[in-house]
């Protein structure tokens, strides 16, 4: 016997993610995706915008790794509540394990969660976890064919970082190359670029986070 | 390796519909799968192997269709087809696509034999 069934496969992660979405909403909480590959600066980043943030702006920091709770303790000073969610074998964060990690933060308390995806910049693009925006880093030692090389991660974000400015002159990287690369791929988000150790264009980056909570 | 969490959500759900269908198992699943996803087939088929396995589906064969994408810019309007490398509007030159098509994983048909009566009379307790 053959059945027609015609369902999405991926609707109980698009399903948590709306109940998410739903739960982030009612506490007026604004959520981020941020994705990329390891070692773009993802967790450095969060560690310098906690402190601009300051106790008046609380953030929430659900950060996804395969092991260890190593970047949940480097946040753990800034941030309002921390959860580190352990993948395993996982290569990307699904809607229900950022359920279980809501469910462990008073949301109530919170402005602002970020979540830190597993270092990855291919598996993580097709999961919607719930977030209202979702930023695609790239750091200047990747190089800068990365957005023409994997152009699904950079696709669907909302704000796209170029981090550890600081080494532009150090190495060979050439800006724009990527601003061209964009205009291919996703020319609707802002190419920011900025150094969380230098504090160069970190301005920016929250002047773009206030206008997001503001929207 | 996303496709083992595709694999594990696509196995639960095909399993869902053997059941509520009264199949004794899962000979054949066609599944379409959105060029976005940046699927592997032979990813996604070692994965549901390995997740199928000591179920009514294990054995079955996968059949994946690759979907297209379609889309709508967000700027003008324009209904186009992107490339996985460039998601410029042919109209107006934006890289502003709203996605239609090609983004999702679908399960199109299973199939599979009947259970026979008896093993349902059998289930029920009888």
């Amino acid at each position: 016997m053959k059945i027609k069934v015609i369902e999405s496969v991926l609707k109980e992660n698009e399903r948590t993610a709306a109940e998410n979405r739903a739960r982030l909403d009612a506490a007026n909480v604004t959520a981020l995706n941020l994705t990329s590959a390891p070692g773009s600066g993802k967790t450095t980043l969060l560690e310098k915008t906690l402190e601009r943030l300051g106790p008046e702006h609380p953030a929430g920091i659900l950060v996804g790794d395969l092991q260890t709770t190593r970047d949940a303790e480097r946040l753990s000073g800034g941030a309002a509540g921390v959860i580190q969610i352990n993948t395993g074998r996982g290569c990307h964060l699904s809607a229900a394990q950022v359920a279980e990690g809501i469910a462990g933060l008073d949301l109530e308390d919170l402005e602002v969660l970020f979540i830190e995806n597993v270092g990855n910049m291919v598996c993580p693009a097709g999961f919607d976890l719930g977030e209202h925006a979702r930023v695609a880093l790239l750091s200047i030692p990747e190089g800068d064919d990365k957005v023409a090389k994997y152009p699904t991660l950079f696709q669907p974000a909302d704000v796209i970082l170029v981090t550890k400015i600081d080494l532009l002159g150090v190495l060979d990287f050439d800006v724009g190359r990527v601003r061209e690369d964009l205009a291919r791929i996703n020319s609707r988000a802002p190419l920011l670029e900025l150094s969380a150790r230098s504090g160069v264009g970190m301005e920016a980056w929250m002047e773009w986070l206030a206008s997001l909570r503001g929207a | 390796m996303h496709e083992l969490s595709i694999a594990a959500a696509l196995v639960r759900q095909a399993l869902d519909v053997a059941r509520e269908n009264n199949l004794a198992r899962i000979e054949v699943l066609e599944v379409e799968v959105g060029v976005l996803q940046q699927v592997v087939p032979e990813a996604l088929d070692l994965a549901f192997q390995a997740e199928s396995r000591d179920t009514p589906a294990a054995g079955a064969v996968l059949r994946q269709v690759e979907v297209p994408m379609q889309a709508r810019c967000r700027s003008c309007g324009h209904d186009f087809v992107p490339d996985i490398d460039c998601f410029q509007c042919d109209a107006c030159g934006r890289a502003d696509p709203d996605i239609v098509e090609g983004r999702d994983i679908v399960l199109k048909t299973l199939s599979g034999p009947e259970r026979e009566r008896e093993d349902l009379l059998e289930d029920q307790g009888h």
